[in-house]
């Protein structure tokens, strides 16, 4: 017995001693994640493919980065809860914009990873030897893509990451070095969307995937800015230091007529992509994902995990798109009564997830010159339409009030569906009464005799009451009868490049000088986007079928010779709100010129008298500045640190 | 088990058990007393007696020695012994632990009972050191220990929570207040930077890779805590931030079965609401702020206190019935435990069921088997339910409809929030829930075989086999917890399993030669291995509520299986270890140690690593000339040199990692893509710490007054980082050796008996306080400042990079309109560092350079302990106490969202800027913000965090002699009455607040904003409120 046991130990230890002896104990395998090897495979590639559309939604569609392309521009100020993001954006005294409070930080820190990405997958396709040319090309846009958008916004960025230049980075380094502007342009953007253009398929390989149209736009578009960075009318400075001169010796005049040529190339040979009939159409919810629609980060409604975003209540944060919220004001806070001139008051105007409401933050307002100026034809021209909320209807029943009548402006009766609120298009002939304060509306709105909703004139709205955005907003098809979820981000895509684009692309070059095809001078273009914006289809604010073709008035307008300031206008009425107006405005280097005063009233319910705003807009603000992560995470002395960020932050 | 027994012959020192890992030890032990022969001598005749104690029971295992001889035996169960003296002259020895040794003159007499007096605990204790235990007093390293009566002072739910306080060096910091959680562990300050800084925990000789809540604090029989690298050498590189050895209750040898009860129940309470604003101080503020209109919901004339609608009062129990005993050859101690604590936020509650076994069984002369076995059961509830909801909702909207019944939402004038009342939560139990059920089971199991013929020589083999499961389930019913009443219902199941085991061959060897070396040697080769898998599968739109999460298959809505939440890690430790430990006439001490561990963590060529410990030890006081010095009973100076490594970091570290990203294309095609975003480091080592520690332990004044005094400095080198990248190197992190860091610290713990039964009266105390510095000594390469990570060299690991507030703006202050662009009268002013014009206007605006570096750790800390006994009455306190550091609340920071300041919601209690209160704390309702909050909000939220807490006060009786408890079989009952928490002083936290200092979340936790902080930096957020609690108790022994 004894003997047996101690056999048993003996033996027990042994046993245990070789298998622990094994020294597979130490060796790793993981099983839930990837390691970087699977990226050499064919599949790790697609994924890098899938991953690159998969960051746009951390530029496109994430508020901050929204408001640094609009706020300070001709078509946008902060709004009342406007934060110091906003306010120093706006440059017009509130705070000053600085490498902490710029939200540019968005483009910056979603880019490079990217641009790594699209080197590795660059690398590793041939090597892997079964990705086709069309795949790769895919990356070389989006390496280019990124970059442009980079070169736009801070100047010359590096296009070493560490491995060399345009490698896929292996190598940890916390040091940067930036290179200029042209040699960003020259080495990196326009060698990959040429062999991108070549490529790239005409149809895309999925829904919003790259194709040939989406980078001859980017390369058209890339052309310019670099003709107008080489040309720098207003002598608006570059860094790091420069001379405007091209590495290849090429003027600017050479590239204007480049994004000519290659834009109306892109118009003659649109592949599956056109126009679409009326304005309205192109931004309706409905209508997502159009044959206009070059580029957009997709969301989903059906999917919280591909969503990659709560589809019932939005923190406010990449990946979401939750950029409509910023010109969304409270329009819940509009009351009725139960009785005519009763005491009851209810929020006639819920807050629901369809496009002419959705979530307000009232971070961001319209200027009166946007809805004066820059929209001053609301009749012919559909675009002020298709763009704005300018009537709130009442949807209480959605929201659990039972009542069918509710008594409203002047205590008339209004139903559910009827307009309680309306921004007028213009200065009514006779005054409207505003109340002091909030008044009766809540919301300090006016009234005009024997009309049942509040109103508003042009030149009285303010930073807490304005049109909304109606192109951004929400659009759900599980609401059901009720409210739906307005306080999830959007499930629709953020629309980046659109079809119509190339034609001001290529009108902006010809007004530049580019020699023009025939039937395709700067005018002839402008009026094809001009005539479709006369079709109508449906009145949005009026909320009824409207079928008229004021295309004839449109074209008629459209002044003999077209020069920079007016492609500048007629891009904003196209493009308001959509992100694109500081680029613009940078780009052609009117951003003092065009924005430098705006007007607008006040912070509280009831004030309607307009300010004249100025803005105080420096040369060197027109290069935002580095982020502040990139400087902390930099290991370098602090007068390398501080020659890394762009002069005057 | 380490007593002496004088011997003349080297084979009688048999002190196997020294070696004799966790699971053998318990307080009275004997050795093994060779049978000895002896001759017939003159006067020789048998003396037989019973050994007692104080209460007069018979104390077994005692052993009686004829001195000079090695002639003994040893008390049976009764305290019985015989022994037969060789002649009149003999002199009796009589030693047991615990006890102080007795030698009683012979003479004729043949019948000698003693009663036997308790030894002062600093002399005679033992502690367990890693693979063996020694006495204190020939301890060289660096230990903590605290015994399970004096943990279970303070009644909780685990030793976390118990200890705090009560060892210095040790610092327990609390991540989260609900019923059941844990806290954090620091021994000696923080280390390393990504790597893991919390401690090895080692139950019963095997490293514990669970829960600490799943061990039940009565089956506790000591806890040491390993400090130095001399102490913690032999664990390797798990040990290098510590260890804490737990040891549970074993039998006793020759003990009668034994039945034990002890329990507690009592009721929980709020310490203090959080202090929101009531009703018509948030009409002032929002008056003040001029920025929102009463919503339809709201009226100046409402006072809602929402927390006086959320909160109960919670019940927490406890109840533990063991049975232990042994016999000549074996021990056995089981007992089954029941906990279960309620917290003061409806539904949340912890319940724990444990059941534990121990049996230890002599086969033979050579062989000894034994195995212990801690099996876990429990349940945590209720963590869906926050106060957050109740803390933002306006006290001035009014919770009821019309006719009295409950809305489901209120608004505000920009938000609106679900209403969350106790009736809200109960009534919907069944629809909203989140439950975790934990298994565990954690087993050890030896077999000793002492190498017959080699005298001290040992082998044994111990087999660790731990098993734990965590089962997560959660259900919310549609429109729970949402504006809208369809939000569709959710749900998700989550399942985590580790299995782990370790298996060891120890070869022991312990001798005594010529009365005066004692050698004591070990080798150790050890493998481990770890796996843990965790997945979790969530759905939308459960068709009924009675399906809760049971079947997710049957969802309407998506099914989602997150890659992101499932997880497989598997680690290994390959381990050689040696251990020599050589003591010179008990007066001149050396321990030595090396191990070679080898760790599947780290990159290839560089999984192995060496690495040796040496301390040594001189027992001033057993030096002759200390003999004269009645007043010192004992003097040990000591000091040790070690190093330990680290490896704690995630598997697979070296390897990168690729991240994924899902995505549509279109609304219905989902892929998921993958970019880099980690890069593999093949180079990947260990971290080292080198560590000094140096030591006095005394007993002074006939052990009336004992302590130790230690200093040690620990530099560590080659800090595992993971370091992020800037983003222009595309990639967002690594996992690196870079940096180092150093901490030095001093400690002082005493223990006094003040009043030593003196007409009745004994009062002991116990104090102990400790300080430590941490700082950063180098970051990676010539690197001063990561300024994105917070780490700065000269300063601590934990810092709060901000802006310092120094005031408010006032009227007439110059350069605000410099310093502050767009700023206003009002606003919070913070520190300017930059410079001036000759005119002295300051050269720029306020910017992200003037943020200064906010050191968060203590000054120092400590605690204190003090019982007062009289008769059969006990009354024990327990305090804690802290001085300085920086206690982050992010109630009234920016991250809270509760300070906004502008009446848009509920906003915590705040003294605020007026043109006629200029003299405030907080800022200007209303004026420049930074996102939501206040500019510079995030500075309102620093407060300093000194405290002195009373943490139990216990009142008990002890009915000791009761003869007719006697008769009905009872040897022993204590009823006790406990308050849990009951005071705190000295913090000004409490003082502004009302609240109680200690942090009660993790950085990214329990606050609305989770990014402004990292995880590191404790914080007090919205999780439960802190509570007090009342509580009677009963320990019962038959």
């Amino acid at each position: 017995m004894k003997r047996f046991k101690i056999q048993f130990l003996v033996g027990t230890a042994v046993v245990s001693l070789a298998a622990a002896g094994c020294t597979d104990l130490l060796k790793e395998q993981p099983r839930s994640i990837y390691d970087p090897g699977f990226f050499q495979t064919e599949r790790g590639v697609n994924g890098g493919l899938t991953s690159m559309y998969a960051h746009l939604r951390y530029i496109y569609g994430n508020a901050y980065f929204y408001n640094t392309t609009l706020t300070g521009t001709d078509e946008v100020t902060y709004g009342r809860d406007a934060d110091e993001n906003f306010l120093a954006m706006d440059f017009s005294g509130r705070a000053a914009l600085n490498a902490n409070n710029s939200r540019a930080d968005a483009l910056w820190g979603a880019a490079f990873p990217n641009i790594n990405t699209a080197s590795g997958i660059i690398k590793n396709a041939s090597a892997v030897g079964t990705i086709s040319a069309a795949l790769v090309a895919e990356a070389r846009f989006f390496r280019a893509f990124d970059y442009f958008m980079l070169v736009q916004t801070f100047g010359g960025v590096p296009l070493d990451l560490g491995s060399g230049e345009l490698e896929f980075n292996t190598n940890p380094i916390r040091t940067s070095a930036r290179n200029t502007v042209p040699e960003v342009y020259t080495k990196a953007i326009f060698p990959d969307l040429l062999q991108a253009i070549t490529d790239l398929p005409a149809n895309p390989r999925v829904v919003g995937g790259a194709t040939k149209t989406l980078a001859r736009l980017y390369l058209a578009k890339a052309y310019l800015t670099y003709a107008w960075w080489l040309e720098n009318p207003n002598n608006i400075p570059t860094y790091p230091a420069a001379p405007r001169t091209d590495p290849a010796g090429r003027t600017a005049q050479y590239y204007y007529q480049q994004a000519y040529d290659v834009a109306t190339a892109g118009i003659d040979s649109p592949g599956p992509f056109r126009l679409q009939g009326t304005y309205y159409d192109v931004n309706l919810a409905t209508n997502d994902r159009n044959n206009e629609m070059l580029m957009f980060a997709d969301h989903t409604e059906t999917s919280e995990l591909y969503n990659a975003g709560s589809l019932t209540f939005g923190s406010g944060a990449s990946p979401d798109n939750f950029a409509g919220w910023m010109l969304t004001w409270n329009y819940t806070n509009i009351r009725s009564t139960t009785a005519a001139n009763g005491n009851t008051q209810v929020s006639s105007v819920q807050r629901e997830a369809v496009q002419a409401l959705g979530r307000p933050w009232t971070r961001m307002a319209p200027t009166i010159g946007v809805i004066e100026n820059t929209f001053a034809d609301k009749t012919n021209d559909s675009r002020y339409d298709g763009t704005f909320t300018t009537t709130y209807r009442g949807n209480w029943p959605k929201g659990g009030v039972a009542a069918q009548t509710l008594y409203n402006a002047n205590s008339l009766p209004v139903v559910p569906g009827n307009a309680i609120l309306t921004f007028l298009d213009a200065e009514p002939t006779d005054a409207i009464t505003y109340p002091t304060g909030a008044g009766t509306s809540n919301i300090g709105a006016g009234v005009l005799p024997g009309r049942a909703d509040y109103v508003i004139a042009p030149r009285g709205i303010s930073r807490i009451v304005y049109p909304g955005l109606w192109k951004l907003g929400p659009y759900r098809t599980d609401n059901g009868s009720g409210l739906g979820q307005p306080n999830a981000a959007s499930t629709r895509p953020f629309n980046i490049a659109k079809f119509s684009e190339l034609y001001f692309v290529a009108a902006e070059a010809a007004v530049k000088g580019a020699t023009t095809k025939s039937g395709q001078s700067a005018k002839d273009l402008l009026n094809v986007i001009r005539a479709r914006a006369g079709k109508w289809r449906f009145d949005n604010n009026g909320n009824v079928a409207k079928s008229q073709d004021n295309s004839a008035a449109m074209v008629a307008a459209t002044p003999a010779t077209i020069d920079i300031n007016y492609i500048l206008a007629e891009r904003s009425r196209e493009y308001y709100g959509e992100g694109y107006r500081w680029y613009d405005l940078v780009r052609t280097q009117k951003w003092n010129e065009l924005a430098s005063t705006y007007r607008i009233g006040g912070n509280n319910y009831g004030d309607h008298t307009p300010t004249t705003v100025t803005r105080t807009i420096q040369p060197y603000h027109y290069l935002r500045p580095i982020p502040q992560l990139q400087l902390d995470r930099l290991d370098v002395s602090a007068d390398i640190k501080a020659t890394y960020q762009n002069p005057g932050y | 088990m380490n007593t002496r027994i004088p011997s003349s012959r080297p084979q009688r020192g048999l002190k196997w058990s020294r070696l004799v890992p966790l699971l053998l030890l318990s307080g009275a032990v004997a050795p093994l007393v060779p049978q000895a022969a002896f001759a017939q001598v003159a006067g020789a005749h048998t003396v037989t007696g019973k050994i007692t104690a104080e209460n007069g029971e018979g104390i077994p295992g005692v052993t009686v020695v004829v001195k000079g001889t090695t002639t003994g035996a040893t008390t049976d169960v009764n305290g019985n012994y015989s022994i037969r003296v060789p002649n009149d002259n003999s002199v009796l020895v009589i030693t047991s632990i615990g006890y102080t040794r007795q030698e009683l003159p012979v003479g004729t007499r043949t019948t000698i009972s003693q009663g036997l007096v308790p030894e002062s605990q600093a002399l005679n204790e033992v502690k367990v050191i890693g693979y063996g235990t020694q006495r204190a007093e020939a301890v060289t390293g660096s230990v903590a220990s605290i015994g399970g009566d004096a943990l279970r002072e303070v009644p909780s739910a685990n030793i976390s929570q118990a200890l705090q306080g009560r060892l210095p060096g040790v610092q327990f910091a609390q991540t989260s207040s609900q019923p059941g959680a844990s806290t954090q562990i620091r021994i000696r300050g923080t280390r390393s930077l990504t790597a893991s800084n919390d401690p090895l925990v080692v139950l019963d000789g095997i490293p514990f890779p669970g829960s600490i809540g799943d061990i039940n604090p009565n089956d506790i029989q000591s806890v040491d805590i390993l400090k130095d690298a001399s102490a913690t050498a032999i664990y390797g590189s798990r040990g290098a931030n510590g260890v804490v050895l737990i040891t549970t209750k074993g039998g006793k040898k020759g003990q009668k079965p034994q039945v034990t009860y002890s329990g507690f129940v009592g009721a929980k309470t709020l310490f203090a609401k959080y202090p929101m604003m009531s009703g018509p101080e948030f009409v002032a503020l929002r008056k003040a702020a001029n920025q929102y209109t009463n919503s339809l919901d709201e009226a100046d004339d409402v006072n809602t206190d929402w927390q006086d609608l959320l909160y109960r009062t919670g019940i927490q129990s406890n109840h533990n019935v063991g049975l232990n005993g042994g016999t000549e050859n074996g021990r056995y101690n089981f007992n089954a435990g029941y906990y279960k604590e309620q917290g003061v936020v409806p539904t949340q509650q912890y319940t724990r069921f444990s059941i534990r076994g121990t049996l230890d069984q002599a086969v033979g002369k050579y062989v000894r088997l034994g195995f212990t076995t801690n099996n876990t059961y429990s349940l945590s509830e209720g963590s869906n339910v926050g106060v957050y909801g109740a803390l933002t909702s306006s006290p001035i909207a009014n919770p009821y409809n019309a006719d009295g019944t409950l809305k489901r939402t209120i608004r505000m004038p920009l938000d609106e929030q679900w209403v969350t009342t106790k009736d809200v939560i109960e009534a919907n139990q069944d629809r909203w829930l989140s439950q975790t059920r934990s298994l565990a089971s954690y087993n050890a199991i030896f077999g000793e075989f002492k190498m017959p013929g080699v005298e001290g020589l040992k082998y044994r083999l111990n087999l660790g086999v731990n098993y734990r499961q965590s089962q997560g389930g959660g259900y919310t019913g549609q429109g729970i917890n949402a504006v809208n009443p369809t939000t569709p219902s959710s749900a998700s199941v989550s399942n985590a399993v580790t299995t782990d085991y370790t298996v060891e061959n120890i070869l022991s060897y312990d001798r005594t030669f010529g009365e005066k070396h004692n050698v004591n040697a070990i080798a150790l080769y050890s493998a481990s291995s770890n796996i843990y898998n965790q997945s979790r599968i969530a759905a939308r739109d459960i068709p009924s509520d009675a399906f809760q999460f049971y079947n997710l298959g049957l969802a309407a809505g998506e099914i989602t299986v997150n890659p992101n939440d499932q997880q497989y890690q598997k680690f290994g430790l390959l381990s050689y270890m040696g251990r020599v430990m050589y003591s010179y006439d008990d007066r001149y001490l050396l321990s030595a140690t090396f191990r070679s561990d080898g760790s599947s963590r780290l990159a290839e060529g560089h999984k192995w690593n060496t690495y040796p410990a040496v301390s040594i030890g001189w027992n001033v006081a057993k030096e002759g000339f200390m003999q004269g010095v009645g007043a010192v009973s004992m003097l040990k100076l000591r000091a040790g040199y070690g190093v330990t490594s680290n490896q704690a970091i995630n598997p697979y570290a070296t390897l990168g990692r690729l991240t994924t990203r899902p995505y549509n294309f279109g609304p219905t095609n989902y892929q998921t893509g993958l970019f880099v975003s980690e890069l593999p480091n093949p180079n990947l080592g260990w971290e080292y710490s080198r560590t000094w520690n140096y030591g006095v332990d005394f007993a002074v004044l006939k052990n009336r007054l004992s302590g130790t005094v230690e200093y040690y400095v620990t530099n560590t080198k080659d800090i595992l980082l993971g370091l992020p990248l800037p983003p222009t190197s595309g990639v967002s992190s690594y996992t690196a050796n870079i940096g180092s860091t150093q901490n030095s610290g001093i400690e002082l713990s005493l223990n006094g008996t003040i009043l030593d039964n003196l007409n009745g009266w004994t009062w002991e105390a116990g104090f102990n306080v400790y300080a430590n510095r941490n700082k950063i000594v180098s970051l990676a390469g010539e690197q001063q400042r990561d300024e994105g990570n917070w780490w700065f060299v000269g300063k601590p690991i934990n810092v709060v990079y901000d802006y310092e507030k120094i005031g408010l703006w006032q009227q007439g202050d110059p350069y605000l309109n410099v310093l502050e662009p767009g700023g206003n009268v009002g606003m919070i002013k913070v520190k300017y560092d930059g410079t001036y014009n000759s005119d002295g206007t300051p050269t720029r605006a306020i910017g992200t350079q003037d943020r200064q570096i906010l050191d968060v750790n203590p000054n120092f800390l400590g605690g204190l302990n003090t019982r007062v006994a009289y008769k059969g009455f006990d009354l024990s306190v327990v305090g804690a106490f802290q001085n300085g550091g920086l206690l982050n609340s992010t109630l009234y920071g920016s991250s809270g969202y509760l300070n906004l300041l502008n009446g848009r919601r509920g906003n915590v209690k705040a003294d605020y800027w007026t043109p006629d209160n200029t003299g405030a704390k907080y800022p200007k309702p209303g004026g420049a913000t930074s996102g939501d909050n206040p500019k510079y909000g995030s500075t309102l939220g620093y407060f300093d965090a000194s405290y002195l807490k009373v943490r139990t006060i216990s009142l008990g009786y002890n009915f000791d002699s009761n003869a007719w408890l006697k008769n009905v079989g009872v040897s022993r009952l204590r009823l006790y009455v406990t308050a849990q928490n009951p005071f705190v002083f000295f913090s000004p936290y409490k003082k502004e607040s009302g609240m109680d200092p200690e942090t009660n979340s993790f950085g990214d936790e329990n606050a609305a904003v989770t990014t402004s902080y990292p995880r590191r930096i404790l914080t007090l957020g919205t999780n439960a409120p802190a509570t007090r609690a009342y509580l009677a108790g009963l320990d019962l022994t038959f």
